[in-house]
């Protein structure tokens, strides 16, 4: 724990955001009735509030905590993952927001299982839905966990506790509604932080960023080595796989397509996308500034970084650290509790997207083929959201000590080589057939599986083997190359009636997909 | 209500698909090709990145990526606008500009 006793000004903004969440979530509830209110609030949202509530989505705690903690480590290498994210979400923009919010829903099942075979594409989508999901919220819950620890002083299970809670109560009276908001409310929190962070941390040089990098570059234990590429990765292999994970993982990430579905139609969708590249860009240029200001503030202060330059606690704790110099206890606070309000906001967002997927996609689409009432599936929606809740919450405390990374790095190159792959080539590829994008799809899942297992964090680091036998620790370049070769293959080789259909539903799609509902 | 073997022959549909579609393929393409060049100098050129930034201590690499942002978001507002007005004219049910 850092200072003296428990930090009196975290505490009450914590308190403070939870109270406000826990209103909107009894005033959304009273709004949620309907399978539409419940996963997509009615599609009533507003382009600038949806911005502000996918940036909130996707603003992490990985992005503020963890890309400050790799420019602490690794330098100028985590800029492929700064401006990895903003290209990312331009990509979307450009290629799916129209098309997307057009074709779809509820779920971005409803794109892939337009016109191949619904009840096989459903079941897909779900799977590559969960295994983002269950990895990214265990991830987010498990360094959730050891933050509060850190900051406050909590116990890890209680603090396991009141983020699985509330995320489950969010969701599951409030749905997409509250869902929302409590975004909305964190990415305007987590922004002004970061604003106020970058101030404060740029007025210890007066403003003079030439200053704030030649401080850094001196005082780094690895000194100039930090402005130059290669700290982190030096292969194009690594790097390629890393490009690819962002620019095709995040037009992949379930509770992020979803999203799409809550504004009233593409207009709307391609404006709060358009603000999402603003108000992540923005944040992006910011903690670039905020990591090597936390380089040149903390190296040399042993309280928080010890003379070789490990971090005290974790890496991921570099932002809260410089919080607390450049702005003292009650900035510190502030930061932390957004720091605790950005985890909590996140994962509600997925624990949206997971029972959706289960219910709707799964239970009344697959299993009840339909044949259930709106009222029976937004009850069955909550029940989902529950069970979902509470089993993340059993794994966050079984899994204490896993390596979020690992976690972290397969839900996005899931996102990258299950979904992305399946919703790419059945937007554009006349071609696509079921047989195809079922396979293309488990091709990509267990490629990345496989290559995880068999990388270096795991084979080497978690199993104790001595050499990995897939030597990099990114397996997107192979896994989503793998996907799109037999999506391919199969479906143009696939001679079956279904593939007669699949096709000739494509001239119907482009229309509607061009021109939405008519 | 026209079908969509009918709206998909209208010459003005498949004026707006050529035009989106190039729109689309364009900036995307654009852009993103230009992140993976950045990623690829990075590695096979770091000395490239590693070089001071109009003599100040920010390196070119840092300055590139402060760039690609800003191109990234000035983009995006700009597609936001043109696909806009592409769409601005609506279309009947037979696929005509009205």
């Amino acid at each position: 724990m850092i200072g003296s006793g428990p930090n009196i000004t975290a505490i009450l903004i914590f308190v403070a955001f939870v109270a406000a969440s826990l209103l909107i979530t009894w005033w959304a509830a009273k709004r949620t009735h309907s399978t539409g209110e419940f996963y997509t609030a009615g599609s009533k949202i507003t382009g600038v509030q949806n911005g502000f509530a996918l940036a909130g989505d996707f603003m992490s705690a990985a992005s503020f905590l963890g890309v400050t903690g790799l420019i602490f480590i690794g330098g100028s290498d985590a800029l492929l993952f700064v401006v990895g994210v903003v290209v990312s979400w331009a990509f979307i923009l450009f290629a799916f927001a129209d098309r997307m919010r057009n074709l779809g829903r509820y779920t971005f099942a409803d794109i892939v299982a337009y016109r191949l075979q619904p009840e096989r594409l459903r079941m897909l989508a779900a799977a590559g839905t969960l295994t983002v999901a269950i990895p990214y919220l265990i991830a987010q819950m498990v360094g959730a966990g050891s933050l509060i620890e850190t900051l406050f002083g909590l116990p890890y299970f209680v603090a396991v506790l009141i983020v699985g809670g509330l995320m489950t109560v969010y969701v599951a009276f409030g749905g997409m509604l509250a869902t929302t908001w409590v975004q909305v409310i964190k990415a305007v929190l987590l922004l002004a932080g970061v604003t106020l962070l970058f101030l404060f941390a740029m007025a210890q040089f007066g403003f003079d960023f030439d200053a704030l990098f030649a401080k850094a570059a001196e005082v780094h234990p690895r000194g100039q080595v930090i402005l130059r590429p290669g700290g982190l990765y030096d292969d194009p292999i690594s790097v390629l796989s890393i490009a690819l994970a962002f620019v095709c993982g995040t037009a992949g990430l379930p509770h992020v397509l979803m999203r799409f579905f809550t504004v009233p139609d593409a207009k709307q969708a391609r404006r709060s996308i358009g603000y999402a590249v603003v108000f992540i860009g923005y944040f992006q240029a910011l903690i670039v500034v905020v990591g090597f200001a936390a380089i040149a503030l903390l190296v040399g202060q042993t309280e928080y970084v010890d003379e070789s330059g490990r971090i005290a606690g974790a890496a991921n704790m570099v932002s809260v650290y410089l919080a607390r110099v450049v702005g003292g206890e009650i900035f510190f606070g502030l930061i932390a509790a957004v720091a605790f309000a950005t985890i909590l906001a996140v994962v509600a967002g997925i624990l949206l997207s997971a029972s959706a997927a289960v219910a709707h996609d799964l239970y009344a689409k697959v299993i009840r083929r339909g044949e259930i009432s709106d009222r029976a599936e937004v009850n069955v929606s909550r029940m989902a959201t529950v069970v979902l809740g509470v089993a993340t919450i059993g794994l966050s405390l079984w899994f204490r000590n896993i390596n979020v990374g690992v976690l972290a790095t397969i839900a996005l190159a899931v996102a990258a080589s299950v979904n992305f792959p399946a919703i790419f080539l059945a937007l554009f590829w006349k071609n696509l057939t079921t047989r195809g994008a079922v396979a293309g799809g488990l091709t990509g899942l267990v490629v990345v599986v496989v290559l995880i297992v068999l990388s270096p964090t795991v084979w080497v680091n978690a199993f104790g083997n001595e050499m990995a036998i897939f030597p990099y620790s990114y397996p997107t370049l192979f896994s989503v190359a793998a996907a799109f070769i037999v999506t391919i293959v199969v479906s143009l080789s696939d001679r079956s009636d279904r593939a007669v259909t699949d096709r000739a539903g494509y001239d119907a799609q482009v229309v509607r997909s061009e021109l939405g509902e008519r | 209500m026209a079908d969509e073997a009918e709206i998909l022959r209208n010459p003005d549909f498949q004026e707006l698909l050529r035009q989106r579609s190039r729109w689309r393929w364009g900036l995307s393409g654009g852009l993103v090709g230009i992140y993976l060049a950045y990623c690829l100098v990075g590695v096979y050129f770091p000395d490239v990145f590693a070089r001071s930034f109009l003599g100040s201590s920010i390196p070119w690499g840092i300055a590139l990526a402060y760039l690609i942002i800003a191109l990234a978001i000035f983009l995006s507002i700009l597609y936001i606008r043109i696909v806009g007005r592409l769409l601005e004219v609506p279309f009947d049910d037979r696929g005509s500009r009205q």
